[in-house]
Formats: C-alpha cells, structure tokens, sequence
C-alpha cells in the first residue's frame, strides 16, 4: 500500500505537468482533444492524489512505524479516530491534504465547466495545473509523506495530545477548504487574464467561488478560536499569533474582494483592484501555509521547521511577478466604465471599505513579518505583540461596522438628504441610545460604548430592510412568515449578505465584551474552602485521582454557587500521560466551563501539592458564546446567499444569470 | 467633478495618516527586542529598563514550581545561563530541556522577571533520535 502511496504522488506531479502544457496548449491552439485530455487528467489527479491519501490512512491505521511520518504523528494507542486525522497533525500529511483538496477543486471546476466557460477553461486549468505542480512536487521530492526511516520502531511518537480534540479534529480541514479553494477564483482571475477574456465571466465566477472559500475560512477561523479557547487553557481564544494571523490576512482580503466584487457587477467599475485583491489573497493564502510551515516565524504553534522555505519563496516570486506581469500586460482591458460622482454613495462606502481593510490586511502583515524585517534592516530582531495589532485593528474595526451599517442603504452615485434622513434616522437614534443606556448602566469603557453603539445601529439598519420587504409584501396579502420566507429566497444574495451581516454584529459584540469585561482571580483552596468571583462562589470538595491506560488524570470537583443558589459542579483536570514516546507535550490541562449567554465560567486546575490544596484560576468572560452563536448565524447567511436557484427560476437562469444577479439582487438595493 | 475628486483624496489621505499613525504608535508601544540569553548579557547594563523577550532551552533539575503557579528556572544558550521567576499559566508542554521563551524584565539583581512564559515543540529531528534510542534499548 506504501509503494501505491509512492507511485501515486509521482505519477500526480507527472500528470500535474502534463494538465499544465496540455490545457496551456491547447487554449493557445484551439485544439479541443488537447483540452478534453487536460480535462481528463484533472480527473485522473483527483484519483490519484484520493489514492496516495488511502494509502496514508492505511499506513497510520495498520501502524506501520517504518514509515518516518507514520512514527512521528501515531502510537499504538492512539484512538482510531485521531489515528486518521493525524493525516493532517504533521508537516508531509498536511501538504499532501493540500494537494488532495486542490485536486478535488480542480475535478469539481472541470464537472462543472463542462459546457460553459469554454473560452476560459484551458487557461483557468493551466493555472490551477501550475498550483499543483508546486504541491506534488513538494509531496513527491522533497517532504514525503511516505519517506521510510532506516529502522522501524516499535511504537511511534503518538498525537500531540493537545491535537486529539474533536476541534482540532475538524478545524485544520475547514480552514484548508477555505484556504486550498482561494486558488479556484485565482486561477479564473489568472486565467481571464491570460485569454483576454475580461468580461463579466470571470469576474461572476470568482465572486461565486470567494464567498464559499471565504465562509470556510470563516468558520475555520473561528473554530480555531474555540479549540484554543477550550484547550490551551489560558482563558483567550485568539493572541495574535503569527498563525492564527496567517488566516486572518487572506479573510480580510477576500473580504475585501466580496464587496468591490459588487462594484464591479453593477457599474463597470473597480476592475483592476478587483484583478489585485484576488490576487493578493491567493499570495496570502500561500504566504500563510508559508510562514505556518517553514517556522521562520516563532510561534507558539512552532510546527517544525524544515526545508521547504526555500522552496516556498521562490513559489511565491514566481506568482507575484507572473500574475503582476500579466496584470500590468492588460492594463488597458481593465479601465472603468464608470466614475464615482460623490463621496456619499454607495460606490464610495464600498471604496472606503476596501481601503481598510486592505489597511488592516497590510498591518497584520507587517506586524507578522516585524522580526524578519528588522533583523533584515536593524539586525535585531523586534517583535510587536497583541498590543500592536489591537491598537491598530480595534480602531479599523470599527469604522468598518459603521461601514457596514452605511454600505448597504445609502444611494448609488450619489445620497440625497431624502435617502439619508428615510435610511438613517432612526438607526441612528437607536444606535445613540444604547450607548446612553448603556452609560447610564455603568458602563465606562469608551470602545466598548462606541462598540455596543454601533452594533445596535447596524442591527438596527437591517431590521429595518427586512421590516420593509416584509411590509410591502404582505400589504399585496401574503401573510408574514411568507412574505418573510418569499423576500429572502427571492433575493439570496442581498438578504443572505444581511443575515451575515448579523452574524458579524454578534461576534463582534462577544468580541467587544469579553474582551473589555473580563474578570479573573486566583487562589489556592484546601478541601471545604470556597473562591468567590463575580455573583459566583466555588467550593473545593475533593481531588480525584484516577488512571487510564494513556494518562494519569487529576480531577478537582468544585460545587458551584449562583450568590445563594447551588447551580452544579465543575470539574477542570490535569492529566499526566504515562505513555510519552517522545510526545515532548506529556502534560494537559482540561478545563471545566459553564456556558451561558450571559458569560462564561472558565475554570483550571493550574496545580495540585501533596497535602491536597489544589491552585486554581477562575474567569468570568462575558458573552463568549455569542461569538460561537454569530458564527453559526454566519454560516445560515452564507448557505442562504449560496443557495442554488429554485427549479422554477433555474429554467429561467441560464439567460438571466449573467447579467441578471445583479439585476435581481442589486438594483433594489 | 475636480472639486468631489478632491474631496476623495483628502478622505483616503485621512485613510492612510491614521493608519500610519496607528501602526507608527502601536509598534512604539509594542515592541519587544527578541534576543537570546547571550545577547541579554551582553546588554547589560542598558537592557535592564526594556521589555525584551529571551529564549532559551530549559536547563534540566532547574525548575521549582510553587503551588501558587510561581515557577523559578533557568534557560541557557549553552555558554549563559540565565535566571527566571516567572507567576502565571504555566503551558503544558514546559518541562525540562524545551525551549522556553519569556517574555519581561531584566532586573539589575540580574533575575528576568517574565510576564509571558510560553514553550516550543522541540524539533522534530530530536524526536526521531530518541525513537532510534528507543529501539536499541
């Protein structure tokens, strides 16, 4: 099975290079049965790169340890589940699930482009092709997954236990979906750029193809937040660090991108920047498997460093000075059609959104790369820490929620007073009085208040659109929920994006809470001693010790008190695993949480002594769970957005989807 | 027309300035010199007033841990060694002989004070010696 895996990723860089002269010269010649053959190799890829994953799986499944990366990411005892998923744990197995997710791309571009794009295709295929040249390459020459080790050892290193976690478990994988499909609106950019087809096709595909990615990178984003929030114990769950950075950058771009995309769709306008911004965004994405991979950045998630930086480096050099070339090679193809008229319109507000969040993009990225410039420039290395990129992106933030509250009401060309006064008036009151009230309730933290505001006055912008479709529907006699039900499945995009929108105002609120109201206290019990924080009191009732197979386990049970009233007990461990291989990370500490809406109580067991007095560090984080619940409302907004067409509409599609979403979804707005 | 074009530019020079200014005050505020145990010496006695984070492998036998979460220990470069005392979350993956990096003060009594204590994985050629150790034992 070993030797399939072997041959599989061969014969895949072989049939990558071929897909790429093959589809290359067949869109400059015109030849069809060059192109149906580039076709047919991107299906054969996916097959093969399907295979060498099998082959993997198989080899971590059987626990065959003479393979190097079977060794370092499994162990005997390790659990079936987490014995697949160490697929991804390490370096080589990562790169090839890289490989894997771009060949399935690639499979599901050429299914689905079978009749349409025809013009496009070879070229999109070219580019996708070059991608995973790259990857299989990397996979078959220099990092194998199936590289054999001079002896076989009798067990392996095991998982990282902070790896075995249903979280990680999944997170790695929707981030990667996100990440790896970044390349699909790539290559149509590239690939409209190549052909000189500059039209509205590419354009309308790429949009398509970035908002999945872009709700895969969200949600991989956030379930990365929840992993460290429940795992890594330190009562956060995001530090800037130059990971979680690394998937950060590519969202705000394509984020970016989504909005300028409209710009484009309904006036002609933007067209270079909207070429740039997906662009970059595949630079970044690659940029960040980059730094993640390469550990030229010190992390606290330090993945091992290795050889392929190099290699990384030049990859990037040649997209950006390929796609830039070509970029400015067809600058003339990409003028406006259009102007802006005023700074009070709607094209403007989309204008200023890009522009910040392409500013905030920009000072992650420097406040990422910090050490290698100064080092590069000082020769001392410098690092700028959560205090930098909070100071920088809070600011940002929020001028951007006000943006997404003017966005999407305020006039094309140019608003009027009529506009504003219908539009704004009453969001804007409301958004004001919650921050009053909430000034009255005691509130100080200037950020929070202007925060709290100007969520409640794009919350309040939104309710309002929707009341206002509802209201002239059901005034022709449709009752309300079907008026509610027909107004949004009659305008996906635009009602889709709202409830997104809505997702955004929840995290941000999570966000802006826990992070402004945080409180924490520390203490060491003996048994019968309480703790109190908050409206809560904890008693120490007893330290359990117990063991299983893989760990010795700590276990302290706390009996918890809302003021008077008993509400259940809590019980954060400490666990020692026995079994350490060389798993350098022998230790975890699991902490107990009692979740609400209202806050969070975070509690770790931070340590235990002989005589049985245990330490512990207490958290009260307000509102944590409306990050995760945004999210969730986020990804309904998403799929509703995604949602194909009905079947009665889909006969009418075909004629009307090129010109028509934006007809249909737009021109109300 | 030339008068709403103006009227852009000055909104994205106003874009740009607060940016700049941003970024300009949050590095100012923010940075940290990064340096190894060595380099720290070699600093004194100017480094003592910066925030500065040091990395250095954990020195085996050297760690003593107060119930509290207070920790003493030292790290090395393999020629300096240095003292640390450290209160806080302690990372699960810090032990003997990993690479420890802390992040805070240099007092002049020539203890480092740190705020932050995180822990790298070793890499992973170690592992794979220690693998082979454990074959032939």
């Amino acid at each position: 099975m070993v030797e399939t895996g072997v041959i599989s990723v061969f014969l895949s860089f072989i049939i990558s290079v071929y897909i790429l002269i093959a589809s290359l010269a067949g869109g400059k010649t015109g030849r069809r049965e060059l192109i149906k053959s580039a076709e047919n190799g991107a299906v054969a890829l996916f097959f093969l790169l399907t295979l060498a994953c099998i082959s993997l799986i198989n080899a971590l499944l059987t626990r065959d340890f003479s393979l190097k990366y079977v060794a370092l990411n499994s162990s005997r005892d390790l659990s079936t589940i987490y014995t697949v998923t160490a697929l991804w744990a390490g370096q080589a197995g990562s790169l090839l699930l890289w490989s894997w997710i771009l060949s399935i791309y690639m499979a599901l571009v050429v299914v689905l482009n079978r009749e349409r794009n025809r013009g496009l295709m070879p070229f999109v295929l070219g580019v996708l092709a070059a991608v995973s040249c790259f990857f299989t390459y990397l996979i078959g020459f220099v990092e194998s997954p199936f590289e054999r080790l001079p002896f076989v050892p009798a067990d392996g290193n095991g998982l990282n236990p902070i790896l075995q976690n249903p979280y990680m478990a999944i997170h790695p994988v929707t981030l990667y979906i996100g990440y790896v499909g970044i390349t699909v609106p790539f290559a149509f950019a590239l690939g409209a750029l190549i052909s000189g087809r500059l039209g509205d096709e590419w354009i309308r595909i790429s949009r398509a193809w970035t908002i999945f990615c872009w709700t895969f990178l969200s949600l991989g984003l956030l379930l990365g937040a929840r992993w460290a929030y429940l795992e890594l114990g330190w009562g956060g769950y995001w530090a800037w660090d130059p990971v979680e950075n690394a998937a950060f950058m590519p969202w705000l771009v394509a984020t970016a991108f989504l909005h300028s995309v409209m710009i484009q769709e309904k006036k002609g306008m933007l067209k270079k920047w909207n070429m740039a911004l997906v662009i970059l965004t595949f630079f970044l994405a690659i940029f960040g498997t980059f730094i993640t991979r390469s550990g030229i950045i010190s992390s606290v998630h330090s993945f091992a460093q290795s050889d392929i930086g190099p290699y990384f480096l030049a990859f990037i050099g040649v997209i950006l000075l390929f796609s830039f070339g070509m970029f400015i090679l067809r600058l003339d193809d990409l003028k406006s059609e259009d102007h802006f008229d005023s700074i009070l319109s709607r094209e403007s507000a989309f204008l200023f959104n890009n522009l910040i969040f392409l500013g905030a993009a920009f000072s992650v990225f420097l406040g990422t790369i910090f050490p290698i410039l100064t080092e590069a420039i000082k020769g001392e290395k410098i690092l700028v820490g959560p205090p930098y990129f909070n100071r920088v992106n809070v600011p940002m933030g929020l001028i951007l929620i006000l943006l997404m509250g003017v966005g999407p009401l305020i006039s094309w060309r140019k608003a009027s007073r009529q506009n504003l006064t219908r539009n704004f008036l009453y969001p804007t009151i409301f958004g004001l009085l919650t921050g009053i009230v909430l000034f009255i309730l005691g509130i100080r933290e200037i950020v929070a208040l202007v925060s709290f505001g100007l969520c409640a006055f794009v919350s309040a912008t939104v309710f309002t659109e929707f009341f206002r479709g509802v209201r002239v529907r059901s005034s022709r006699g449709e009752n309300y929920m079907i008026a509610l039900y027909r107004l949004i499945s009659r305008n996906r995009r635009r009602y889709g994006g709202y409830i997104v929108h809505l997702g955004v105002v929840l995290i941000v609120i999570g966000i802006t809470a826990s992070s402004a109201f945080v409180t924490q206290k520390e203490a060491t019990l003996k048994r019968g001693e309480t703790l109190s924080i908050g409206k809560y009191t904890m008693r120490f009732d007893q330290l359990r010790r117990y063991s299983t197979p893989a760990k010795d386990g700590t276990a302290a049970t706390l009996t918890v008190f809302n003021r008077e009233k008993e509400i259940g007990s809590m019980v954060p461990e400490k666990n020692l695993y026995k079994y350490e291989g060389n798993r350098e990370i022998n230790q975890e500490t699991e902490v107990a949480l009692r979740s609400t809406f209202k806050d969070d109580l975070y509690v770790i067991l931070t340590g235990v002594d002989d005589t049985g007095a245990a330490n512990f560090r207490v958290l009260i984080n307000p509102m944590v769970s409306w990050i995760w619940a945004g999210g969730v409302v986020l990804l309904l907004g998403a799929i509703v957005t995604m949602w194909p067409a009905g079947v009665e509409r889909r006969a009418e599609a075909g004629a009307r989807y090129s010109v028509g979403v934006s007809k249909d979804t737009i021109v109300k707005a | 027309m030339l008068r709403g074009r103006i009227k852009f530019i000055i909104a994205i020079a106003v874009i740009v300035v607060t940016l700049s200014y941003l970024v300009y005050g949050g590095v100012k505020e923010a940075k940290v010199y990064y340096l190894t145990v060595g380099e720290l010496k070699e600093g004194v006695p100017s480094v003592y007033k910066d925030k500065v984070r040091v990395s250095g492998t954990v020195v085996p036998g050297s760690i003593k841990k107060d119930l509290d979460g207070s920790l003493e220990f030292k790290i090395t470069d393999g020629e300096k060694t240095l003292d640390v005392h450290y209160k806080g979350i302690i990372p699960d993956i810090f032990k003997d002989e990993v690479e420890a990096v802390v992040e805070g003060v240099y007092t002049p009594e020539n203890v480092f004070q740190a705020s932050v204590l995180l822990a790298k994985c070793p890499t992973k050629y170690e592992s794979l010696d220690r693998l082979e150790k454990g074959e032939n034992i």
